[in-house]
């Protein structure tokens, strides 16, 4: 009786919000709502933790993946690795899918715009490994996939996606005449 | 009493799990950057829709940063698949659908102050309807080379 009892207050008993910044090493990025993160977690495919649509290996690499944390089970939502190029988390976290991990990061907190669990994951390991490794990959990544994207500068003035996008409709998206009216008068 | 106390724990962790359960949802919105969005780095929310921001919404689906789906009701619905296609991080339809107003037919799971789709239908694609550069140029501010610099 006595266990049911305390099975019951668990159940019943909301959550608590619990502060993962101690012992965080993560770099500031002075974002309006950033609060440094270190957690462990498990590494899961979002569409099938919350779907139940499970392919192997977390999709391949294809989908976006989660932490789920070991604290207290709140599925958090990597948005971003640590470059500041416009790049995602996912292919940093797709070579640990399945596996419990540490991350080091920023969490996005922000009452105003309703988010919260939304995170920039700066480092992550393996659960029990002593290195780090920097959540960095994606240009590296990028240029094996793209070893013949023309031009010069940052990946992203060399996609041929959106470089196709944006010889298709414009900068704005709305064709190129209106893109030429814009750029005569913004620069 | 024993009895009456399982009961109550059980449902207890029947409507737990019933909260993650999917719902059926239509929803109109704008194709958005959610980084952009939520971070501010680019600026207020604002300022990271619409033609505006329409290159990098491009830069950052391609680069694999989630997309949502900016409802008229103000809430941001993270898009996990569309009309069949997983490819969530950096795929060809959420790229091709960029900035676009659509009306999705889908799934929606709630899950720890997050709203997650599954989008089974596009119903409507309204293309990019939101113009936002009149009020904010282009953001950021480097989304158009410098033609004199080129």
């Amino acid at each position: 009786m006595k266990k049911l009892i305390v099975l019951f207050t668990l159940i019943a008993t909301p959550a608590v919000a619990q502060d993962f910044s101690a012992n965080s090493e993560a770099r500031p990025w002075n974002l309006v709502a950033e609060v440094p993160a270190r957690f462990e977690a498990t590494v899961v495919d979002l569409l099938c933790e919350l779907a139940g649509d499970c392919p192997a290996n977390c999709g391949d690499g294809r989908r976006q993946l989660g932490l789920l944390r070991s604290a207290d089970g709140v599925l958090v939502y990597p948005n971003k690795n640590s470059q500041p190029a416009f790049t995602g988390a996912a292919v940093e976290l797709y070579p640990f899918c399945g596996q419990e991990v540490e991350v080091d990061g920023l969490m996005i907190t922000d009452p105003e715009l309703n988010v919260d669990n939304v995170y920039l994951v700066q480092t992550i390991r393996k659960l029990g490994d002593t290195e780090w490794t920097k959540a960095n990959q994606w240009t590296k990544v990028w240029a094996e996939k793209n070893p013949d994207a023309e031009g010069k500068g940052p990946w992203f003035r060399r996609d041929p996606r959106v470089n196709g996008m944006i010889a298709a409709d414009g900068y704005l998206g709305l064709g190129q005449e209106v893109d030429e009216a814009f750029i005569a008068d913004w620069f | 009493m024993k009895h009456a106390i399982l009961t109550t724990a059980l449902l207890g962790l029947a409507s737990t799990a019933y909260a993650a359960e999917g719902e059926r949802v239509q929803i109109t919105g704008e194709i958005i950057d959610t980084w952009c969005y939520y971070s501010g780095v680019m600026g207020p929310p604002e300022a990271t829709t619409g033609t505006a921001h329409h290159t990098c919404a491009l830069w950052c689906s391609a680069g694999g940063i989630p997309v949502g789906l900016l409802g008229e009701d103000g809430e941001v619905y993270m898009v996990l698949k569309i009309e069949g296609d997983d490819s969530s991080a950096s795929g060809d339809t959420q790229l091709r659908l960029a900035s676009h107003e659509i009306v999705a037919d889908g799934m929606l799971y709630k899950r720890d102050g997050l709203n997650y789709l599954v989008v089974e239908t596009v119903v409507a694609d309204n293309g990019i309807v939101n113009q936002t550069h009149d009020d904010w140029g282009v953001t950021p501010g480097f989304a158009i080379p410098d033609p004199e610099a080129e």
